[in-house]
């Protein structure tokens, strides 16, 4: 049985090995890049990423990764720490030692909900702010065949039979949660609001007619074009996917409603770090390669300096909060 | 679309995509076969190095990642009676005795060739019926989805038939623990007494690797057994599965391949629940039910063929609709997304040589499955010449690590040494940890639907309309009648003799 044993503590090594590299090559090591005479970053940087590996938020950052590594000697090092809608990844962020070698991407209205919703272990405080990197509107889309042509004709049936639309959103206290109260508080309309767990499932209700309408993201829906009909996009301008769908705006609503992606450090990370990682961000957010990728990987760009994105996820803190009051959502 | 085939298969032959076909497979086999590392997990892990690929020979590896990844789960399942993944729970109801009794040659086999078999006739259904399957997956919604998921508990009934009362207790307390965490529909955080890091819930698959493999390490060092199970190479197994799963098992087969290939279809239901749907159907069809779980070759074949068969399933709404069918294939979708390759019935026409090589190379994928995974039985069988005391070490390492994986969580690492307890002590109570399992499984799904459910009801003015009256749904619920009558229909009808199998069967 001696023999047997040796093959066995070899197997296992070898099989712990191939965990072991198959475990370090999802961290997408590669020392390529020249330039940087700067003495940060000495050592690779974490990135943070709140949802799944191949995920949206995931497949944003691995595109960044390729232009970062041509500015910077160091690579980054994606971690996933997913669960709760983003919370656990979002306050692993805030808990991080402020060294500048923990950094991570978040979304909002995300994580101005969270910490007003659900108690979540972070607060919008202790950030220090990066960039925004995409802002993919929230839309409004029917099926294909669906009686519903138009926004207006989706509210009109909705005053006519309170209660009677069946309205599918993403998740409780998300931005799709908002942006529906929002609808409801702006048009005085009463829907049946019917939460899905993602967006998978949710598109599925949609094309299966078990919902009338739903309220999607841009890069959700581009994948179902085909099935689908986008009434409206929640957006200051039209979007560049969707050339042809007019704004809330152009249809008479003042409704503005999006999931922006962004990056942070943890609150207390040194200016000059910060500095440096909003140069660089701003570089690759402008390469106009970028924003040929983020294109193709239907991934909606529109940069916004680290100054700005604090800016406006401190309104938005302020409008969700008096939203969610009115609606009786809020604990005192 | 023939000549698409062709050009397919043409292309899914060429040597870099025959070898990254094995090698995928290889990695995949390993990954499912080391308890804790799922195929999700193995997928996603590879994804990035796909980026630096074309877009067709990315998807050819990882599914074949996927294929062996599934396949694989049943080995640690057979061996150790722990399943490698979630999707072989079912397996280790009749492969562990198997071990048990020395055929554990038999088992594997059994198992290798009808993942494969599953894997095809999954993959057929993604080749030629892809289109009118993605539409059924519509009609499955939130009503549809509880009944399932109804009917999936309900094989608590048949599956604990030696005791009912102590399978139901198991259930009702596995779809407890899958209460905890945020409510699905108001997102409200329940049963965390104050510790955050519980409203992501309790995670599935820790909770698994908890209640199957850290319980069967505590129960291996509790039996002071040297080795697991006795085992002698036995030559010739392969060719003695082959003809007796071609004499007795044709039927088996076909069904729980089928039943894997339309479950796979649906968003959010995967190889778990397929395979323990057709180890229950199989069970029920059969002559003889109470031989399922003493170790038979037809219990190893319909969990195995069928958790393969979500594999083309799960990959039909995702080409079709954009919509994925599993958490494996949400990956495969993101990895395509980065090419810019837009799933869509268009695909099949715009992107068409890419979808039919992809798709033709999942059933070369599947015929390379028999040839490499029957080179690594020779190997994985060993893992019964090893002390047990090693085999335990190795499991505890594995386990952690699997539950860290998840989400990169010590929290999970915990949860999951927190059921290993449950599942050891339980046992001794008669807890039944394949009933709790199934109700932390479908719990979150059930609560999810039944919730959509009501508010559509709200809407529509009427609970009976939504819950009574979607065909899918009636014959879910004449299912599910049926599964909990039947066995109380045999025990009636063959007495007590039947009733004293089973009850020699469990202890």
């Amino acid at each position: 049985m001696v023999k047997g044993n040796r093959k066995f503590v070899a197997l296992l090594l070898v099989g712990i090995m191939a965990a072991l590299v198959l475990l370090s090559a999802g961290c997408g090591q590669k020392q390529a890049g020249s330039s940087g005479e700067q003495n940060y970053p000495t050592k690779p940087v974490n990135m943070i990423i709140a949802f799944t590996a191949g995920g949206s938020s995931d497949v944003q950052a691995r595109i960044m990764q390729k232009y970062w590594d041509k500015l910077v000697k160091q690579p980054w090092v994606f971690q996933y720490k997913t669960g709760a809608g983003g919370a656990i990844g979002f306050a692993e962020i805030a808990k991080s030692a402020p060294d500048g070698y923990t950094i991570g991407g978040v979304n909002v209205p995300h994580i101005v909900l969270q910490p007003l919703g659900q108690g979540a272990q972070y607060t919008i405080d202790d950030f220090e702010y990066i960039c925004q990197v995409v802002n993919d509107p929230q839309v409004l889309a029917v099926r294909k065949d669906s009686k519903f042509k138009s926004v207006k004709e989706v509210l009109d049936f909705a005053k006519k039979n309170p209660e009677k639309l069946k309205v599918g959103i993403v998740g409780t206290f998300t931005g799709h949660h908002l942006m529906l109260l929002d609808l409801q508080d702006k048009t005085g309309i009463k829907v049946t609001q019917v939460v899905y767990k993602g967006a998978a499932d949710q598109n599925a209700a949609l094309l299966g007619g078990e919902i009338d309408v739903m309220i999607g993201n841009v890069n959700d829906v581009m994948r179902s074009l085909e099935q689908m009909r986008v009434l409206a996009v929640a957006s200051e301008e039209r979007s560049k996917f969707l050339p042809d769908v007019p704004t809330f705006k152009e249809e008479g609503l003042d409704i503005v409603s999006d999931i922006r992606r962004g990056f942070v450090a943890p609150k207390g990370t040194d200016p000059k770090v910060v500095q440096f990682l909003r140069d660089t961000f701003k570089k690759i957010a402008e390469d106009p390669e970028y924003l040929k990728d983020m294109e193709k990987a239907g991934q909606p760009a529109e940069y916004m300096s680290g100054e700005d994105f604090e800016k406006y996820v401190r309104e938005q803190n302020e409008k969700s909060k008096e939203l969610l009051t009115k609606f009786g959502l809020l604990k005192a | 679309m023939w000549e698409q085939i062709g050009a397919g298969l043409i292309n899914a032959l060429q040597p870099f995509n025959l070898f990254l076909a094995i090698a995928g497979l290889t990695g995949g086999i390993l990954i499912g076969a080391l308890p804790g590392l799922t195929a999700t997990m193995g997928v996603a892990l590879m994804v990035p190095l796909t980026f630096a690929m074309n877009p067709t020979s990315g998807l050819i590896m990882l599914g074949a990642i996927y294929s062996g990844a599934i396949y694989g789960g049943s080995n640690a399942a057979i061996l150790i009676n722990t399943p490698g993944t979630p999707s072989s729970v079912a397996t280790t109801f009749d492969g562990w005795p198997m071990c048990r009794a020395g055929k554990a040659d038999e088992a594997l086999n059994a198992s290798l060739l009808s993942s494969a078999f599953g894997g095809i006739v999954g993959t057929l259904f993604l080749l030629f019926l892809a289109a009118p399957l993605a539409r059924l997956a519509l009609k499955f919604g939130a009503p549809e989805f509880f009944w399932l998921c109804i009917f999936g508990l309900s094989t608590i009934a048949a599956m604990s038939a030696g005791n009912v009362f102590k399978g139901l207790v198991s259930g009702a307390l596995g779809l407890l623990v899958s209460t905890i965490g945020l409510d699905p529909i108001e997102g409200v955080p329940r049963f965390t007494f104050g510790y955050y890091p519980l409203v992501q819930g309790i995670e599935v698959i820790p909770a698994m690797i908890g209640l199957f493999s850290f319980s069967q390490v505590i129960n291996l060092v509790g039996s002071r057994q040297k080795y697991i199970a006795d085992y002698k190479p036995n030559p010739g197994a392969f060719m003695r599965v082959v003809r007796k799963l071609w004499k007795d098992c044709k039927m088996i087969l076909t069904r729980s391949s089928v039943i894997g290939a339309i479950v796979g279809i649906l968003p959010g239901a995967g190889g778990e629940i397929a395979s323990i749907i057709a180890y229950n159907e199989s069970k029920r069809w059969d002559r003889n039910p109470s031989r399922y779980g003493t170790g038979i070759v037809e219990g190893v074949a319909a969990s195995e063929s069928a958790n393969n068969a979500t594999i083309g399933g799960s990959l039909i709404p995702m080409l079709c609709l954009g919509i994925p069918g599993s958490a494996v294939a949400a990956v495969m979708m993101g990895a395509l997304l980065v090419h810019g390759i837009t799933p869509g019935f268009k695909i099949f026409t715009a992107s068409g040589n890419l979808a039919y090589t992809f798709i033709v190379s999942l059933l070369v994928v599947n015929v390379l499955m028999v040839l490499v995974g029957s080179l690594l039985i020779k190997g994985t069988a060993r893992v019964l010449n090893v002390p047990t005391s090693y085999v335990g070490v190795a499991i505890v390492a594995l386990s952690i690590i699997g539950s860290y994986a998840i989400r990169n969580s010590m929290v999970d690492v915990m949860i999951m040494i927190f059921f290993g307890l449950v599942g050891h002590f339980g046992s001794r109570i008669g807890l039944d940890t394949g009933a709790m399992a199934l109700g932390i499984i479908l719990g979150p799904i059930v609560e999810e639907n039944l919730g959509k459910s009501i508010a559509l009801a709200g809407a529509d003015g009427s609970v009976f309309k939504v819950f009574f009256t979607h065909p899918i749904s009636l014959i879910l619920i004449v299912l599910t009648v049926l599964s909990v009558i039947t066995p109380w229909l045999l025990s009636r009808r063959r007495g007590c003799s039947t009733k004293e199998a089973v009850d020699g069967v469990q202890s």
